[in-house]
């Protein structure tokens, strides 16, 4: 009988759940004003924050077209965006990254937004920018928010081993040799660099030395490793195994994971995306005195390729234009300005970019941050078809293998050049 | 010499948990440490300041009691409709012979070949077709048939244990096939279903992959989905309140296993005394 009783008790507790579940799904009526919904990845709380209140403001003044947030995360949005386009349950207005971006827009799930790009906004968003969110000939979303690789220094450091810091508007990849090697002694190292990924810094800072890595689009794209593909690792593999410059330890590591050492006084500098110096300010000892280099340069300049943060509008919406409105408004002078400052990262447009620095000025190395800005140009690779699994599966195993002396620069090239044939068979 | 051996029992059991809880000690320790202290090379189990803030950020962000509630709400009922679907069907596998039996051990096996990624699209389809797409409801069903599969196998390798005989002896005294199943079978059954239960229900707790592409609504979100929040783009991670947040998502299982642990060993004492 007890039994008996438990089992019902189960049965009632399952079918109550499932009927409190069955509830909590949401719903649209279809009546009122027009609902878009705006798919964000924003995961600062300044930069949710502002994120709300760009939504609120767009809210308050176009009462017709509300637009309602649905916070989602980085990891595995790539996976559900899939799925939902497939399954024509997108949001309408979709935040992810040009280099993720691409493949959506290659297989017609965005809408072009060219007709709705103002000609002002056009002209303020610098070319190579403009470039990584174009598609076929079509703008398929609006940059947000980039980064950049910069050069944080300990200030100490480098004044006691007699180093004239860098205050022009570039510095030189040679420069930063020297003065890793200056600053190594004492069971001290000149430089960290978190390297355990080292496939995305090397392709975005090829520029800068005259690499490409990719032409063409797609599954046609084709990779080419030469001079200037090569001229960073090589530089790199130089100052880790020649100079002993660098951390060795630090080339194992993920970026952030290279912060400790350069808190600890191990290392006097550090490569990191310009995003670090809001943590930096945040964690670094009482006292720390740290500085921003400035934008490095190679033999072909300071260029950095851009993956931008986008907003894209899902061709499926049904209010396309709605979402491209709303998509120009999110991304006007101010509120790209609040956004960067929120989040710590680069504004796309040249005005934004302008009223950032008129407002921090230097503080917390925002100058030289901001200034690496406007040396963001186009990314070749980010159209490059198989590029993602390419990276994950051949391109960072050979550079760790390269970085690691188990193959040199002959055999990094084969192995990335062959790799590349494979995946994109 | 003999003095000593239950000592050394005691000192080696007291290793090995401090071993197996260190990772959860460390958690703790993490959850109460600042950002700098997180990223500094200094390596302390007790921080030298507490941070109780990682707690109120980590409560703040995105709901994180309203999606304990959701994970509640499906790794419950999900482990209920397991439990009681994988029982009789546990039974039936373990006891059936013949060609019937071999094509279901065979389709348990396969249905764990496939990988998540080539079933959720179609998965997602049906779903939405049944208006159970962004619902926790269906959610539920996703794990519950996720997790059948092996809540049947473990349960069918329990149901072996028990000697047939036992069963051949109670009809012989006069009972019924149910009275067996009853009084015999399912006491000594009980063990397995609570191990099954506790496996169930960790699975659906701790599920990621189906729940992040199958909820859409904020307000649907499971526990995994919002702590998933914490890590950032460009593998910025809220190291100190994503500590915290995992803590407290961890209260609910130990308050679950606390719960079935007693059944566990009772189960297993009843079926040491019967068998």
């Amino acid at each position: 009988m007890k039994t008996r009783r438990a089992v019902v008790a189960a049965c009632l507790m399952v079918t109550s759940l499932l009927l409190a579940a069955c509830g909590s799904g949401s719903g649209d009526s279809g009546d009122g004003p027009v609902t878009l919904t705006f798919q964000s990845l924003s995961d600062q709380p300044a930069a949710i924050a502002q994120t709300q209140k760009i939504v609120g403001d767009w809210n308050k003044a176009h009462p017709d077209v509300q637009v309602k947030i649905v916070q989602a995360g980085w990891d595995g949005v790539y996976d559900k965006l899939i799925t939902q386009f497939n399954a024509g349950t997108a949001p309408d207005i979709v935040h992810y990254e040009a280099a993720s971006i691409a493949p959506f827009a290659t297989d017609g799930y965005l809408a072009d937004l060219t007709q709705y790009l103002p000609a002002e906004k056009k002209a303020d968003i610098p070319k190579g920018v403009l470039d990584s969110v174009t598609v076929d000939g079509k703008v398929v979303a609006f940059p947000t928010e980039l980064q950049s690789y910069v050069v944080f220094a300990n200030k100490t450091q480098l004044q006691q081993a007699g180093v004239t810091i860098p205050t022009g508007a570039t510095m030189s990849w040679d420069q930063l040799r020297e003065i890793a090697k200056a600053t190594t002694k004492d069971g001290k190292f000149g430089l960290g660099w978190g390297l355990s990924s080292p496939t995305a810094a090397f392709i975005a800072l090829a520029p800068g030395f005259g690499g490409k890595y990719f032409e063409g689009t797609g599954n046609d794209a084709k990779l080419s490793v030469g001079q200037g593909e090569q001229a960073l690792p090589q530089l790199v593999d130089a100052m880790a195994h020649q100079d002993h410059s660098i951390m060795p330890v630090t080339l194992t590591q993920s970026g952030t994971k290279a912060l400790a050492p350069f808190y600890a006084g191990q290392i006097a500098m550090t490569v990191q995306g310009s995003y670090q110096a809001a943590n930096i300010a945040k964690d670094a000892p009482k006292g720390f005195d740290w500085v921003v280099l400035p934008p490095l340069a190679g033999s072909a300049g300071p260029a950095q390729a851009a993956n931008p943060q986008t907003l894209s509008v899902n061709k499926d919406s049904g209010h396309v234009k709605e979402a491209a409105e709303f998509v120009d408004f999110f991304t006007s002078t101010d509120n790209l300005a609040a956004m960067n400052e929120a989040d710590a990262l680069i504004p796309p447009t040249t005005s934004a970019r302008q009223a950032l620095t008129t407002k921090l000025g230097t503080k917390n190395g925002w100058g030289p941050i901001l200034a690496s800005g406007q040396y963001l140009t186009s990314a070749p690779y980010l159209f490059a078809g198989k590029y993602a699994q390419w990276k994950d599966t051949v391109a960072t195993p050979a550079y760790q293998q390269f970085l690691g002396q188990k193959i040199d620069a002959a055999g990094l090239a084969k192995q990335l050049e062959d790799g590349w044939k494979s995946v994109s068979k | 010499m003999r003095g000593l051996v239950r000592p050394a029992q005691y000192a080696a059991l007291a290793l090995y948990i401090l071993f197996l809880g260190f990772p959860l000690l460390w958690l703790m320790s993490a959850s109460v440490k600042s950002s700098g202290e997180l990223n500094s090379l200094t390596v302390s189990l007790l921080p030298s300041e507490w941070h109780w803030e990682n707690y109120t950020e980590a409560l703040d962000k995105q709901g994180l009691i309203r999606s304990a509630g959701n994970s509640l709400v499906v790794a419950l009922a999900s482990t209920a409709l397991a439990v009681l679907i994988a029982v009789p069907a546990a039974y039936v596998l373990a006891r059936l012979r013949g060609k019937l039996r071999v094509a279901g051990v065979g389709w348990i096996l396969v249905s764990q070949v496939f990988p998540v990624v080539l079933i959720i699209l179609p998965l997602f389809l049906i779903l939405r077709t049944l208006g159970l797409a962004d619902n926790l409801a269906g959610l539920t069903l996703v794990h519950t048939t996720y997790m059948l599969p092996f809540a049947l196998w473990m349960l069918q390798g329990y149901v072996a244990a028990i000697p047939v005989e036992l069963e051949e002896a109670g009809a012989m005294d006069g009972a019924s096939r149910l009275t067996v199943l009853r009084t015999i079978v399912f006491p000594l059954l009980a063990p397995g279903v609570v191990a099954t239960a506790m496996f169930s229900f960790v699975s659906s707790w701790n599920e990621f992959f189906f729940a992040l592409v199958l909820l859409q609504s904020p307000e649907n979100y499971t526990l995994p989905i919002t702590l998933n929040m914490f890590v950032g783009g460009e593998g910025k991670v809220a190291l100190g309140p994503l500590a915290a947040g995992a803590v407290l998502a961890a209260i609910p299982s130990i308050v679950f296993f606390s719960i079935l642990r007693r059944k566990l060993t009772s189960g297993l004492m009843a079926g040491a005394v019967k068998g």
